[in-house]
């Protein structure tokens, strides 16, 4: 017994490569840092701790993007099957910091309009990004689960983050209600999973069942021999609890409440990396542990996709709380995204990186828009409504330019980065034979187009109305507008030469 | 530098210039003014120093500019012995009207505007001239379109050249209409739009001639050239300025729609070129009979250009692409001279462009009316004048091949004397018949001397035998070719003689008819009706407004209509309600209530089951 035990340390240890997820490590002892200098900087020097924050995230930034490179070792698994790396789970590390950073950016903006504590927002976005970096590389039924709890828990704190806004406080409430009802399913699902692998009177049974590769050729085993209904449940289950943080029908009915009730940089951080999250993990289950159950999952996802897109166009057509909108229009993109999914599955590999190129323009222009709403919402964040843009263009010159750009890159207009990245996904759709997903994703473009562009009609062609030149709040800074228009820039320069980023092998 | 080297320059220093002026010097209008004559000083020195270097041989390189799929289009420069001729005549008109206009626009408020304008014709021109494909030459033909657009629409607070612009706009458009289907159809049956390459194809296999392809490029000429039925435009363009007269609608633009003709000849069937020869003669005569009901200097210039594009067309049509280029570049030069002569009265007589309030004006501008004379001289086709060698041999190219043709534009040239003759007397002879004339004054020598350089051009620029080696070959194969034929000696005779008398009785009879520095139009006086005829022009101005308004406008209505109700109505605002209507019921799933959202999780998630189970298929 000694013996086997001790044969099992070894083997915990001979792969605990602690170098292997340094960027995580490193945010985690950033977060800390955080609180740790709250506690002991003057009250004086407090502004500082958002600079610490985004400053110290470009370093461990900088250092994630050299592993891409290769200066460590960059794939493998880690800590007993824990842990695995791949070239997609490199890609995402800077994607999750990049956005991170962009929300602490955010985060400070809206702090300042807002008597709230401050350092604790950094200090979770941080926990956030690190815990979000760790679940798209788990290859474990339990590391994925404690990760996507870390980052599920860190937001209910973030979604109801301004205790003094009911909404923010009713968002959060439902976001912790809901998320946990749809933690419990997967959960749930892991359970079944785990159980019936477990079970040595089935064929390819083991003893090391929640790990995705044993999970794997035992789903292939047990397909190959006329499947096994637990097996189909509990992979139901678990694809619907992802479903849930990507925001897809029917499980998307959370959405325009959290979205409208959380902080502006906390809605585009669910928007952008939540469901980047979550789509990576669905992108690794599919290829991983579920890929024999391609025949029950693909009618499944692509039932799901086509609901999604024509739901969340078509319930955006008609609202005017932007932050709703936002929210709504997100649930669309879910589901073009998972169009490419579903192409993934259909056996066009390339497909994870046409998402992936997909996930990367929409973080671009999500957060120019974020970032545009983020400068004009005034103190009650979560009311902003489509009216308040009016005649903005001759108020914000600069910044409607931003949200032109953004807007139009989210619809899908050439030659923004928008545009080449949907080219992508129907290109790989098309590949995979899923001409009807095409047609109704070009039916939810057009759709989309309406209200995208009915925003920036609100901004260029609203009757001008006397309190234009009065109205001087929501004024950027020269740093907000670098961002925003290095943001902006990326969004073109990504649509003219897509070659500039090396995402699309 | 090479040949190519220096093409690249001709081509591209305009463009760059044009650029300049239009982003940081639009408030600088002498800058820019003297930044875009610079210009055309320096592309002249290039396009000379390319002949010189190619030295007679054919330079052709072309890059690849844009690939789509199997379609490649290349943007590319063919210099031979026809491109570097008009290359040479572009770009020397050229710059010499960019240094009259320093003059005559001197005054102008948007100075900029206008030398920008000229850069960008340039580029636009001599892109046409050197391009080596259809395609390319397509797009510098719209880019000339633009330009002169631009620049007929200079005075843009005039409401005439506001509408003079968009009728040439327009009305270019439709005979590229046809012009772009051509090269479309070209491409599709040569596999190539290259000149060489085509060129090269139909040598090797005449069969490949295809006669829809010719008539189809024909239409560009049409267009562009101001040939019967779509001349209309051309009068109505005398609304710019002077020396954009005379640089687009008199010496190049318009005699681009010829040029690109001689530049595909090996692509046109005798049943093709035998509609131009007849478009051509009726422009010729037509245009010959309108001119004596004009009383607007530039409009009677514009008439006998729109007569002489006629002879250009009928020369090519006659099968010598050799004596077209050459009637064309002699043109060019007296007809450039004839409008900067206008412009130089125009100029000295406070804007007064009516022939009857001018008069005696020898005394006062003697350089401009001597050199005017040269023009007219060179126009009537007066012995040793240019346009005496040219129109001769038109002339006697008609008369060996087609004799009715050789007797209507004979007859042509007799108008052509007659109204010309006119224009001089009244203008130049007698007494002042207004206050602007009678203290008109000779124009500063920056205008002055391009007019006495162009005038030594249209005496000397006909004597074949003096021109460069290097250019004209394809003239000069033409004219040896005629004098080779059997009779030609007697024709040239022949043609001499009814030439000289034309131009004799031509400018004789209207010194007789109309008298010296006339007051009023006797002709109109003695013969209202058939002046009033003549001044209707033949009703075309008319019946294309009637067209446009009564059919295309009821046709359009009609259209629009259907658009309102149709499109606008029902697919637009039908489709939008539904989805709005489909979008509050989405919305109104959002109730807020947080058991409703959990029942409708666990419902989500009967449904997915379902549809993992295949119930729905």
């Amino acid at each position: 017994m000694n013996e086997l035990l001790a044969e099992f340390l070894r083997g915990y240890t001979a792969t605990n490569e602690w170098s292997a997820i340094m960027p995580e490590i490193m945010l985690a002892l950033l977060a800390l840092g955080l609180l740790v200098s709250e506690m002991f900087l003057p009250k004086a020097q407090h502004h500082l701790i958002p600079r610490i924050a985004i400053w110290g995230q470009v370093l461990i930034g900088v250092y994630a993007f050299s592993c891409i490179g290769g200066c460590l070792t960059s794939s493998g698994s880690f800590f007993s099957g824990m842990i695995l790396q791949t070239d997609v789970s490199q890609m995402m590390r800077p994607f999750f910091l990049l956005s991170s950073i962009l929300v602490c950016y955010l985060g400070r903006i809206y702090l300042s309009q807002q008597s709230l504590a401050k350092t604790e927002f950094y200090h979770l976005v941080l926990i956030i990004s690190a815990a979000m970096m760790l679940l798209v590389q788990s290859s474990n039924f339990v590391m994925l689960f404690v990760a996507l709890e870390t980052v599920t828990v860190a937001f209910y704190v973030l979604v109801g983050y301004c205790r003094t806004s009911p909404f923010s406080l009713e968002g959060g409430l439902k976001y912790l209600i809901l998320g946990s009802l749809s933690s419990a399913i997967l959960l749930f699902g892991i359970v079944l999973l785990y159980g019936v692998a477990g079970n040595p009177q089935l064929p390819g049974a083991s003893p090391d069942s929640l790990n995705f590769q044993s999970l794997q050729a035992f789903i292939a085993l047990n397909q190959f021999t006329g499947g096994n209904l637990l097996v189909n449940v509990g992979a139901i289950l678990v694809v619907a609890g992802i479903c849930f943080k990507i925001g897809a029908v029917p499980f998307q009915i959370w959405v325009p409440d959290v979205y409208q009730g959380a902080p502006t940089p906390v809605t585009a951080f669910l928007a952008v990396a939540s469901k980047a999250a979550g789509f990576i993990v669905l992108l690794v289950l599919v290829q991983g542990p579920f890929l024999a159950l391609n025949e029950l999952l693909v009618p499944v996802l692509s039932f799901i996709a086509a609901a999604t897109i024509l739901f969340g166009n078509i319930a955006a057509v008609t609202q005017r709380n932007l932050k709703r909108l936002m929210g709504l229009s997100g649930i669309a993109h879910a589901g073009y995204l998972l169009i490419g999914v579903v192409a993934v599955m259909r056996g066009v590999e390339w497909a994870v990186y046409a998402v992936i190129f997909y996930l990367v323009t929409y973080l671009l222009a999500s957060f120019a828009v974020f970032g545009v709403m983020a400068i004009t919402a005034k103190a009650d964040d979560a009311n902003q409504q489509l009216d308040d843009y009016a005649n903005y263009s001759r108020k914000q010159p600069f910044l409607s330019g931003v949200l032109t750009l953004g807007l139009g890159s989210l619809a899908g207009i050439p030659p923004l980065g928008g545009f080449i990245a949907k080219l992508f996904l129907f290109v790989a759709a098309y590949q995979a034979g899923l001409y009807g997903l095409i047609a109704i994703a070009i039916l939810g473009v057009v759709i989309s187009i309406y209200y995208y562009f009915g925003w920036i009609r609100e901004c260029y062609f609203g009757v001008p109305t006397s309190e234009i030149v009065e109205d001087t709040c929501g004024q950027s800074t020269v740093a907000d507008r670098t961002l925003l228009g290095a943001l902006v820039a990326g969004t073109v320069l990504v649509g003219v030469l897509p070659a500039v980023l090396p995402i699309i092998p | 530098m090479t040949a190519t080297q220096s093409l690249l320059v001709v081509l591209l220093a305009p463009l760059f210039s044009a650029v300049v002026i239009g982003l940081f010097l639009r408030r600088f209008g002498q800058l820019a003014a003297y930044i875009s004559v610079a210009t055309s000083g320096v592309i002249f020195l290039a396009a000379v120093h390319a002949v010189w270097t190619a030295g007679g041989e054919i330079v052709h390189d072309s890059w690849l500019w844009l690939s789509f799929g199997a379609f490649d289009v290349s943007m590319g420069v063919f210099l031979d012995d026809v491109s570097a001729t008009m290359m040479l005549m572009v770009t020397f008109v050229g710059f010499l009207i960019h240094v009259f206009s320093l003059g005559y626009m001197a005054k102008d408020a948007s100075l900029a505007r206008y030398f920008g304008g000229l850069s960008i014709f340039m580029c636009s021109m001599l892109g046409i001239v050197l391009a080596d494909n259809l395609v390319m030459i397509f797009v510098f033909w719209e880019l000339v379109g633009f330009s002169s657009y631009m620049l007929i629409g200079h005075y843009m607070t005039k409401p005439a050249a506001a509408a003079a612009q968009k009728k040439a706009f327009i009305v270019n458009r439709i005979g590229d209409l046809g012009f772009v289907v051509g090269i479309a159809y070209a491409y599709w049956h040569f596999g190539t739009t290259d000149l060489e390459v085509m060129g090269a194809l139909v040598g090797a296999d005449p069969n490949l001639i295809h006669a829809g392809i010719a008539a189809l490029l024909m239409c560009g000429f049409i267009g562009k050239s101001a040939q019967f039925p779509l001349h209309v435009w051309l009068p109505d363009a005398m609304a710019g300025p002077t020396p954009v007269s005379a640089l687009i609608h008199a010496a190049t633009m318009v005699a681009a729609g010829g040029y690109f003709l001689i530049r595909i000849v090996y692509l046109f069937p005798p049943e093709v070129l035998s509609i131009i020869v007849w478009l051509g003669v009726f422009g010729a005569v037509y245009a010959g009979f309108c001119a004596y009901a004009r009383r607007d200097i530039k409009q009677v210039l514009a008439y006998s250009t729109l007569s002489q594009l006629g002879y250009i067309g009928a020369a090519f049509g006659l099968g010598y692409p050799g004596i077209a280029l050459f009637h064309l570049i002699t043109h060019a030069f007296f007809k450039a001279l004839l409008f900067l002569g206008a412009g130089s009265v125009i100029h000295g007589c406070h804007h007064e462009q009516d022939i009857f309030k001018l008069g005696g004006l020898w005394r006062k501008m003697p350089v401009t009316a001597l050199t005017f004379l040269i023009g007219i001289l060179a126009l009537c086709g007066v012995y040793g004048f240019s346009g005496y060698y040219s129109k001769d041999a038109i002339l006697i190219a008609g008369g060996m091949t087609n004799v009715p043709v050789a007797v209507l534009l004979t007859f042509g040239a007799l108008l052509t004397a007659g109204y010309m003759g006119r224009l001089f007397w009244i203008v130049f002879l007698g007494k002042p018949n207004s206050e602007a004339a009678a203290h008109a004054k000779e124009s500063p020598l920056v205008m002055v001397v391009p007019l006495v350089l162009l005038a030594l051009l249209s005496i000397a620029g006909g004597w074949l035998g003096y021109w460069p080696e290097v250019l004209g070959a394809t003239i000069k194969a033409d004219k040896a070719e005629l004098i080779q034929m059997t009779g030609y000696d007697a024709m040239y005779l022949r043609v001499a003689l009814l030439g000289t008398l034309a131009w004799i009785i031509g400018l004789g009879g209207s010194f007789f008819f109309y008298g010296r520095g006339a007051s009023e139009d006797r002709l109109e006086k003695i013969a209202a009706p058939l002046y009033s005829f003549i001044n209707q022009r033949l009703w075309f101005d008319e019946t294309y407004d009637f067209y446009v308004l009564k059919v295309q406008q009821r046709f359009a209505d009609l259209l629009s209509l259907l658009d309102v109700f149709l499109i606008k109505g029902v697919l637009v605002r039908g489709s939008a309600g539904l989805v709005g209507l489909v979008g509050m019921c989405a919305r109104s799933l959002h109730v807020g209530s947080i058991h409703g959202y959990v029942y409708w999780f666990l419902a989500g998630m009967l449904l997915l089951w379902a549809v993992a189970a295949g119930i729905f298929g």
